[in-house]
């Protein structure tokens, strides 16, 4: 008997122990974040709350104190430092705001922490948000119109490369200002091609390339080595490269309108094509695209401008960029990246000290500096044009190759970038199609409906807002 | 002898010890009072961090809102229907009973194995307690990007070692079905040390005697393991069962940062498709309401343990 009571004793000493270790965990768990959300501004961090809570006009505008403004950024790597270097310039080229920078992750976890912030009334002052993520705080009248402040200013929003400038306006209000504004590239390993013995340059088409395939597919011991070509998961936005090569085909996601085209003819040979590339066993399905191509498993891949930089300084080879190859429709190529916003419900002062910071960082100026540190493109027309530019890209024909392409791109579908969730639902689907290689006909009819049902919701929320 | 202290202390038993506690009895606060003033700190933590989410989880799943509008649009049973005819929905429900089973099944049954090898008196075997215990202390995000680069299909430790026997590698992470196998051999991996250890002590609990009644009954090892050591692990089977099966209904880090709940939701489970509904996708009310199926088949699974537990296992 005694013993029997020990026993249950000790066996509710392990669950209260298990208990405890359970919270350990989380609280470990939980701190491990911290340091994370405030990144590398952990020196000068501050609480988010602070301007908007306490930043009263009369606070604000009393002795000539520096005006301190949050700002959420999503880069980290090369592209966090070039951030960091901006904000840093920004701070000591005047004294009047005092820019306090906090990294926040992904742009999608910038995002969500954004909705968290605004329910919970914590918000930052100026937020980088990216292609799918700026409308849906549009929509709920999250972020601010900016176009008195450009006045304000004098800065002519002309000067801003067209196609960039005007996804960010609705209804003739600019809400989403570019800064890292990307295209997809064609990236080749040059070591790779001139063992193959093709032309230095990239494919003009698909049809090219298939035809260059068996060159530059490696094959050991019946595993493929080296494949000729990666397509990104869901998560690394498939969707947003997939979007060049079904306009290539003819097709198209969505109208601006939400009438989803993705199931048409067109869209689904996009989709047998994209399949036809794994079955046919010269592209492969990749969780990091950037690695595999720097360590040489794929040969050739679509990615963005904005890896540029990263992998002309990591790539153990010479890399290459071309223009997308085109389709039996021919060209197609689509812009992204993300830009800056000012959350509304700020006071006047915290609003302006903000813009000073976001028409500083989209400045001739500062946009040369970003772009030649990323590849990310230049958003001023006078950065495009000036000397140092032609200089630079004299120099580095890598990053000429972005800018000509510019022109020839076109901004997205409302399908990806407006529905909620659409990047990912397309991107999901595009995963069904390469890697568990099921009928393009079946998985975008499926995906076509998904995005209907989705897109309701943003339909009667912007007849109310632009009503 | 408690009810004879109750009686004379009118109702508190710990005042009778001091007088100094005593000053301090009903007269000032009353029975309820004290019992508030005693229970009431730990009652207001779980009411604000867990019964409350718990309640407004339910109303939330009652909703359509994207944790952005002010406005809560009230749907009734719309999330559940939908749930009910979401194949996606249906896919993440057999994930997370192929990951549960996979995960309790692997870390109870290798976890034992582990602590019958090392109870005996082998040299080194503390070391190799602490070895196996050591991922339990590690935070999962980390090994997870530890393992990405073991799993990796062309230079990663694991490929190197199949390539000794000649196999090629799969694409581990990319691939629609050996993802869950990594997913789960990493969760293994990280959690046995756990069911190791509480096994060990069970171990070390049973009581010498009834080996020996055992050998004297000519019982031969497997005998003697079959109806000594099983039914004595009885309990802590019991609580080992229900422990990993309630963590392993809760695995986040090592999915999301393996391999994001991918390639196309093969390694979604339930708790992970509440976070991408609520947090990527912004549907709180499709959140909440996977939510509460979770809550409810735990529930259901836990009172099936209990109950199954208290007819087989004997305490003793």
């Amino acid at each position: 008997m005694a013993r029997s009571l020990s026993r249950r004793a000790f066996l509710s000493g392990l669950v209260a122990w298990a208990g405890t270790a359970a919270l350990l965990s989380s609280c470990s768990s939980g701190k491990s974040e911290i340091p994370r959300n405030q990144g590398p501004a952990s020196g000068t961090r501050s609480s988010p709350t602070l301007p908007a809570t306490t930043g009263t006009p009369a606070v604000v505008s009393s002795t000539g104190s520096r005006v301190r403004v949050v700002y959420w950024g999503s880069f980290s790597g090369d592209l966090g430092k070039a951030e960091q270097a901006v904000v840093q310039r920004f701070n000591e080229s005047q004294d009047d705001v005092e820019l306090v920078y906090q990294y926040q992750g992904s742009y999608e976890e910038t995002a969500q922490k954004l909705a968290q912030a605004v329910a919970a009334r914590q918000t930052p002052d100026v937020v980088l948000l990216s292609d799918v993520w700026w409308f849906k705080f549009y929509l709920n009248g999250v972020i601010a119109p900016l176009d008195d402040f450009f006045q304000a200013r004098q800065i002519d929003l002309a000067d801003y490369v067209d196609p960039l400038i005007n996804e960010g306006i609705r209804k003739g209000s600019v809400y989403w200002v570019p800064f890292a504004r990307s295209t997809p590239l064609f990236y080749y390993n040059k070591e790779a091609w001139s063992e193959a013995g093709l032309p230095d340059r990239g494919p003009r088409t698909w049809d090219e390339f298939r035809q260059w395939v068996p060159e530059l597919v490696r094959s050991d011991g019946g595993t493929t080595s080296r494949y000729a070509f990666a397509h990104p998961n869901a998560a690394s936005y498939v969707a947003w490269l997939f979007q060049g090569v079904i306009w290539q085909f003819g097709g198209r996601y969505s109208d601006p309108d939400f009438t989803i085209r993705l199931a048409e003819p067109a869209g689904v040979q996009a989709g047998q094509f994209y399949r036809s590339t794994v079955a046919d066993g010269w592209a492969v399905a990749s969780q990091d695209l950037n690695a595999d191509f720097v360590n040489g498993l794929t040969a050739a891949m679509m990615a963005s401008t904005a890896s540029l930089g990263g992998l002309s300084r990591s790539a153990p080879f010479e890399v290459g960029t071309a223009f997308l190859p085109e389709g039996p429709a021919g060209f197609g190529c689509c812009t992204g990246g993300s830009g800056l916003a000012i959350l509304a419900d700020k006071p006047r002062e915290i609003q302006e000290a903000a813009f000073d910071y976001l028409a500083f960082a989209t400045s001739t100026e500062t946009t040369i500096f970003w772009s030649q540190s990323t590849g990310y493109m230049p958003v001023r027309k006078s950065a495009v044009e000036s000397e140092e530019m032609k200089r630079f890209y004299e120099k580095n024909p890598n990053f000429r190759t972005a800018v000509e392409q510019l022109p020839k791109t076109r901004p997205q579908d409302a399908a990806r970038v407006f529905i909620p969730n659409g990047d990912q639902i397309i991107g999901k689907g595009l995963e069904r199609v390469t890697i568990n290689q099921e009928e393009p006909q079946v998985v975008f009819a499926e995906v076509a409906q998904t995005l209907e049902d989705e897109a309701q919701p943003v339909l009667t929320q912007l007849a109310q807002r632009e009503r | 002898m408690v009810q004879s202290q109750r009686e004379t202390a009118s109702g508190w038993a710990l005042a009778t010890s001091t007088g100094r506690w005593r000053a301090l009895r009903w007269p000032v606060l009353g029975d309820w009072g004290l019992f508030l003033l005693l229970a009431g700190p730990n009652l207001i933590l779980f009411a604000a961090f867990t019964y409350w989410p718990l309640i407004y989880n339910v109303y939330l799943s009652l909703t359509s809102w994207d944790m952005i509008a002010p406005v809560k649009a009230f749907v009734g049973l719309a999330n559940y229907r939908y749930l009910a005819s979401d194949p996606e929905f249906r896919r993440v429900a057999l994930n997370t009973v192929v990951f549960t089973l996979g995960t309790v099944g692997g870390t109870t049954i290798l976890g034992l194995l582990l602590a019958l090898l090392l109870n005996w008196p082998l040299r080194g075997r503390t070391w190799a307690r602490g070895v196996i215990f050591a991922p339990v202390l590690l935070s999962g995000a980390a090994i997870s990007v530890f393992w990405i680069n073991m799993l990796n299909s062309r230079f990663g430790l694991l490929a190197e070692l199949l390539g000794w026997f000649s196999l090629s590698s799969p694409n581990w992470l990319n691939h629609p079905i050996w993802a869950m196998v990594a997913v789960i051999m990493v969760y293994i991996w990280k959690n046995v040390g756990f069911s190791m250890v509480i096994y060990l002590a069970g171990l070390q609990a049973i009581p010498a005697e009834l080996y020996e009644a055992a050998r004297v009954d000519g019982a031969g090892h497997l005998e003697t393991f079959r109806w000594v050591t099983l039914p004595q692990l009885g309990p802590v089977t019991l609580f080992l069962l229900v422990v990993s099966m309630i963590s392993s209904f809760q695995a986040f880090d090592i999915i999301k940062v393996m391999t994001d709940g991918g390639p196309v939701n093969a390694t979604t489970t339930l708790l992970f498709y509440i976070y991408e509904q609520g947090f990527v996708a912004f549907n709180a009310g499709r959140a909440a309401a996977a939510s509460v199926v979770l809550f409810l088949a735990m529930l259901v699974v836990t009172v099936i343990q209990l109950r199954l537990g208290e007819r087989r296992v004997h305490y003793g």
